[in-house]
Formats: C-alpha cells, sequence, structure tokens
C-alpha cells in the first residue's frame, strides 16, 4: 500500500478524527489551526481558523454537520463543518484536552485540565441541530469534578449510558450519564501511569485504552472488567479498534523529551498491529519520524491514519493480506 | 482499405490543426458519430492573428459507474474554505503527496520473520565488516614482507618465504643475550644459521623447496608463444587473471635489451582454470600478434 501523506500542519499532531461515513478527516495540531480532508485522495477541504493556541482534541457530529474543537486557550470552539465557521465558543478556567459527541450526537463533553488551582473537570453541553446551528446553550448540563486525580481522557459509552473517563494516575473511572455519580473506578494500569488514549468499539460496550506503562488493555464498559491486555516496548500515546477484523492498533514511541534521558536505541515509531483475541502483535506499519500520537481507523474498516509528532498525518488503505490474514481457528471457523 | 488510409490517424488527432487562409465567416462545427462509437468534432476558430483554424477532435466517452452513500457524494461538492478557499478541486501538492509503498503482511510470527531478515540482513554486514577490516589490514608479503601479495612478489622464485618468527636472527633481544653469554663463539652464538636448521625447514622439506624453482608442479602452467617484444608481465597477468588465481608469471626476456623473447609461462592454482584460459586465450590478439597458449611440456 502507499500512504496518502498529509501535510496541512506545521506542529505536531495531537488527534485525527474520521466522521461517520470515513470519507472526511478532521486533524489538529500544536499550529491552532483544525484541517479537514477527503480521506478518498487526501484533498484538504479545507481549515477552520480562529484557535489562539495549540488545539488539544477534535471531534465531529454523527451527521457531520458540527465541529467540536479543544485547545489550550481555554476554549471549546463548535464550528459549521460545511462552512468552516466557528458557530459557538464555551470558555474555560484551563485547557481543554478531549471532546466527544455522545451516540447520538446530542450532547458533548469535554476534559478540562487540572492547573492553576481548577480540578479537572468531565462538563457535558446539550448540542442543537436546528437552522441556527449558532444557536446553542451557554450553560452545561453536567459536571463532573476528579478531585483525585484529573482525567486526561474521556468517552460516551453504549446508548450513552456512562461517561468512561481514563485518569493521569493509570485509573478507569465509569460514571453515570444522567447524574454524574461515581459508580466505578478500577486500576487498569500500573499505578501513576498516564492513561493517553481511550477508543471505543464501534457498538461502544467496550473500549481500548493505551497508557504510559506500554500496554494497552481491552475493557468492558458494563462493568470495567479488564478483557486483554496488549504489552508493547514503548510508552504508548495512541490505540484504536480496527472494524471488519480482528485487530487492533497501537501507537506510540519515545518520547522526545524523554530521549535523553533513556538508554533505549531510539524511535520505535511505528504503528503495532495486535490480534484483538489472542494478543499477538501481528505486525508494525513504519513510516513516521516522530512518536504517534494519534490512530484513528476508518469507520468501514478500509483504512486508517495515523498523527505523529513529526507533524504529518498518513493515511493507509489497507491492501489483500490485511483482509486475508486469519488464524488457523479462525479460518476452521469460517469453514464451519 | 483506401477509406480507413483517409481516416485521421487515432494517434495524432488531439489537436490535428490546420491554416485555412480564408478570413471569412466560419462553417458551423460538424459532429460525425463513427463506427466505433467515437464521436469525430470538426469545429473552426480564429486564433489570435485573425487566422482560420480548423480543429478535428476525437473523443470517446467512457462511462464509470460508483455506488456513493448521497451524503458523501453531497459532501464531495462542497466548496473548499479557511487556507483552501478559492484553490482548485483535486489534492494540492503543498499539502498532500503520496508516500513510499509499504509492504503489510501481517504474520503470527512476524518476529520471526523479521529476525531471520535481519539475519540475512547481519550475514551482508558480516561481509561488508569482512571487507571492511581488509581494508584496513595491510597487505604483506611472506617472502620479502613488501606490501604486495606473495604471489607477485619479485623475490618469490628465488627466495624462500621468511617464516613468521624468522628465525633467531631476526630477534634482536635473543642476539644480545647469546653475545652477552661467556664462550659464545663457537657454540651456536654466531649470527650464521644454515638453511637446514632454520625455523620451517625441516630436513628434506628445505631441500625440495631449494631445487622447487625448477621441479615445481607444471600441471597447471601454460607455455604462451608468439608474445610482442613489448609484451609486459603485468600485462599478461591481467589477461590471465580473469580465469583464476595466477600464482606465477614468467616471461622471457632478453638480458641485454630488456625486450620480451616471444614466450611466457602462466602458473595458475587450479588446472581447471589453466584449461579455461588455455582454450579462450589461444588466438587471443594481443599487441598485434596471435597468441598461442598451451599446456607448459614438462621438461
Amino acid at each position: 500500500m502507499r500512504p496518502v501523506l498529509l501535510q496541512g500542519h506545521e506542529r505536531s499532531i495531537n488527534q485525527i478524527k474520521y466522521n461517520k461515513e470515513g470519507d472526511l478527516l478532521f486533524s489538529v495540531a500544536k499550529d491552532k489551526v483544525i484541517c479537514a480532508w477527503y480521506t478518498s485522495n487526501g484533498e484538504r477541504l479545507g481549515t477552520y481558523n480562529g484557535h489562539q493556541g495549540a488545539i488539544w482534541t477534535v471531534d465531529v457530529s454523527p451527521d457531520s454537520t458540527l465541529l467540536a474543537s479543544g485547545a489550550a486557550d481555554n476554549t471549546i470552539k463548535l464550528w459549521n463543518v460545511k462552512t468552516g465557521e466557528c458557530v459557538k465558543t464555551w470558555e474555560f478556567p484551563t485547557a481543554v484536552k478531549r471532546v466527544e459527541f455522545s451516540e447520538d450526537g446530542k450532547q458533548l463533553l469535554a476534559v478540562t485540565e487540572k492547573r492553576m488551582g481548577y480540578l479537572g473537570t468531565i462538563v457535558v453541553y446539550d448540542i442543537r441541530y436546528g437552522e441556527d446551528l449558532t444557536d446553542q446553550t451557554d450553560e452545561h448540563s453536567l459536571k463532573i469534578t476528579c478531585e483525585d486525580s484529573k482525567a486526561t481522557v474521556a468517552g460516551w459509552s453504549y446508548l450513552d449510558k456512562y461517561i468512561i473517563s481514563a485518569h493521569e494516575d493509570g485509573t478507569v473511572a465509569q460514571w453515570d450519564a444522567k447524574t454524574g455519580e461515581n459508580l466505578q473506578v478500577v486500576e487498569a494500569h500500573e499505578y501513576d501511569t498516564t492513561i493517553n488514549d481511550l477508543q471505543f468499539s464501534p457498538d461502544r460496550t467496550y473500549f481500548i485504552t493505551a497508557g504510559k506503562d506500554k500496554t494497552a488493555k481491552l475493557i468492558a464498559s458494563r462493568d470495567l472488567s479488564i478483557l486483554k491486555t496488549y504489552v508493547a516496548d514503548t510508552p504508548l500515546n495512541t490505540a484504536a479498534i480496527t472494524p471488519k477484523k480482528d485487530f487492533v492498533i497501537l501507537g506510540g514511541g519515545q518520547a522526545a523529551m524523554d530521549v535523553t534521558t533513556t538508554s533505549a536505541r531510539q524511535g520505535k515509531f511505528e504503528a503495532r498491529f495486535y490480534h484483538k483475541i489472542f494478543e499477538d502483535e501481528i505486525g508494525r506499519i513504519k513510516g513516521h519520524f516522530g512518536p504517534l500520537n494519534t490512530i484513528a481507523v476508518h469507520p468501514l474498516g478500509t483504512g486508517y491514519g495515523s498523527g505523529g509528532e513529526d507533524g504529518y498525518v498518513r493515511l493507509h488503505a489497507f491492501d489483500k493480506p490485511y483482509f486475508d490474514f486469519m488464524y488457523e481457528v479462525e479460518r476452521e471457523q469460517a469453514r464451519k | 482499405m483506401s477509406k480507413t488510409a483517409s481516416r485521421p490517424d487515432w494517434a495524432d488527432d488531439v489537436s490535428d490543426s490546420e491554416q485555412i487562409n480564408d478570413p471569412t465567416a466560419l462553417p458551423p462545427p460538424v459532429t460525425t458519430v463513427n463506427k466505433d462509437g467515437t464521436k469525430t468534432t470538426i469545429l473552426y476558430r480564429l486564433d489570435d492573428q485573425g487566422r482560420k483554424v480548423k480543429v478535428t477532435r476525437k473523443t470517446r466517452t467512457t462511462v464509470h459507474k460508483e455506488r456513493v452513500n448521497p451524503v458523501v457524494a453531497e459532501r464531495r461538492e462542497w466548496t473548499k474554505f479557511g487556507l483552501e478557499k478559492g484553490k482548485p478541486k483535486g489534492p494540492q501538492s503543498d499539502t498532500t503527496s503520496v508516500g513510499e509503498n509499504i509492504i503489510f503482511r501481517p504474520s503470527r510470527d512476524w518476529k520471526n520473520v523479521q529476525a531471520e531478515e535481519a539475519k540475512t540482513g547481519g550475514g551482508k554486514a558480516e561481509e561488508k565488516s569482512l571487507k571492511e577490516q581488509l581494508r584496513d589490514k595491510k597487505v604483506k608479503c611472506r617472502i620479502c614482507s613488501g606490501e604486495h601479495f606473495t604471489a607477485r612478489c619479485p623475490f618469490k622464485d628465488t627466495m624462500a618465504p621468511a617464516d613468521e618468527g624468522a628465525g633467531p636472527v631476526a630477534d634482536p633481544l635473543a642476539d644480545d643475550d647469546e653475545s652477552k653469554a661467556p664462550g659464545g663463539l663457537g657454540i651456536g652464538g654466531s649470527s650464521y644459521v644454515p638453511p637446514h636448521l632454520r625455523k620451517g625447514a625441516t630436513g628434506a622439506g628445505a631441500g625440495e623447496r631449494m631445487g622447487g624453482k625448477y621441479e615445481r608442479d607444471d600441471l597447471a602452467t601454460l607455455r604462451v608463444t608468439n608474445v610482442s617484444e613489448m609484451a609486459e608481465e603485468n600485462e599478461l597477468r591481467d589477461l590471465f587473471e580473469r580465469f583464476g588465481r595466477v600464482t606465477r608469471v614468467f616471461l622471457a626476456k632478453d638480458r641485454d635489451t630488456g625486450r620480451a623473447k616471444g614466450f611466457a609461462f602462466i602458473s595458475f592454482v587450479d588446472r581447471a582454470d589453466a584449461a579455461r584460459a588455455c582454450e579462450k586465450m589461444d588466438g587471443f590478439g594481443y599487441r598485434h600478434l596471435i597468441l598461442r597458449v598451451e599446456f607448459a611440456k614438462r621438461t
């Protein structure tokens, strides 16, 4: 396969996201602009300009009309996907590290940073899809304050029943999405290691977390039981579950600031493929010159994109060997 | 047949234009449908100098059908905005490029596969390192310790190989000890060691070596005749080294003039190489003369 390289950013990529149909890809980086791309040919549809600081996170509503972004300028901005206009800005006392639309798109959650005397919070806003997209509520509908350890990433479970958050101390928490009640906390990763990413399966009944402790875990949404553990040899920044095939993709690499303080040879800037069920590593894809900060899989499972510290987004379309690969057991199962 | 010949060729019809110097009104464009389903359009226009130009255009329409989600199709038609505003349709070269081909084959034991690849790569690396080691090593002749291969030593036919230790003679410390020893005179303390007592020279072996020059194994030696007077040993060596390792090149030269006498002997390590060289080089033109190559006869 020949990857398509997207060079729309001047600084390291923080997050990329496909829309529901997978024809658009949104990327955010530390350079204040959001880029929208056509995934079929890598053409840039446009940029959303307006943020004043590094943009940490982006998400698109299920019907691809609204785009939410959270940035280091302490705001969440809501954009009209088609025109590139900013339709709403919410301000916070601290930076916004993660935004995510609920499954039906009617709610938006945001994770805010803990800093300058403010505790980390998870806030939820109701989103309206009227004729006038700028008509949005100013008040959040729910606010969860993380008193122990700040949340780094969060998402919506199946049917928007729970909010799942992953924390700086390696724990994963489950909250009631209606009341904000803390239902459960699990120490999923090694104590005191940051969880950098959390991505749901297509049906949102389980999710994968990527930790600085060099592992990724597959966790059930309902009871937070750890289903699978994938062990890597480098700190992980991101992990994604592939539809169509039972794989997971992990991305990471030695952080630039740690290179001088560790004895590790270098690099490991590859996307690692693991079998979701057998937990074996089945291959790697090279390409980036820096750690992988984010991986997103095409919703149809036909390809994936990765964004790295090197500022490139690489779009890969899987080819035949990827789809053909099966374990002997799987093959027998398929024959029956 | 003549009809098909008169038809404009498919290859050069793209902008088959000819000038008609008639400044009157332009005839209307004519479109004809050809047998093979293509269309030929002939239209006339005025170029910027006011001349009339006839343009013949042949078009073929092919229909590609593709099923696309209507929402996706609609999004495909969106106008660009932000930094891309006003840019033409299609990927821009400054933001989009295609990377190098990646071969991705998931495999259960991909680590072993990779290790194997690394091993083969490692083997190459070893070879390389060996080469590099050799590059740094100095070539040393076993006979005269000069900086050339032993096989190329000019004294190879006249001197026995010098052994590593080179006997007590070469060892100055030992020499000193012996000279200090009382009564050193005569009791093996002298610096002269007869050849048969030298290190490495074992009785009969030494004797054989002495006469070796004339009793060498001639099985793999070629006699080359009709060699030019201007010939040189180096050239001959180059000529014959293509077939295998050459141990000796002897070019008979006139003692007074220094010119070649017209014959030479080439010794190979391997008789098979010699045979091949004999076959190939017999009749080879060298310096305006045709070489005659045959196996040397034992004299």
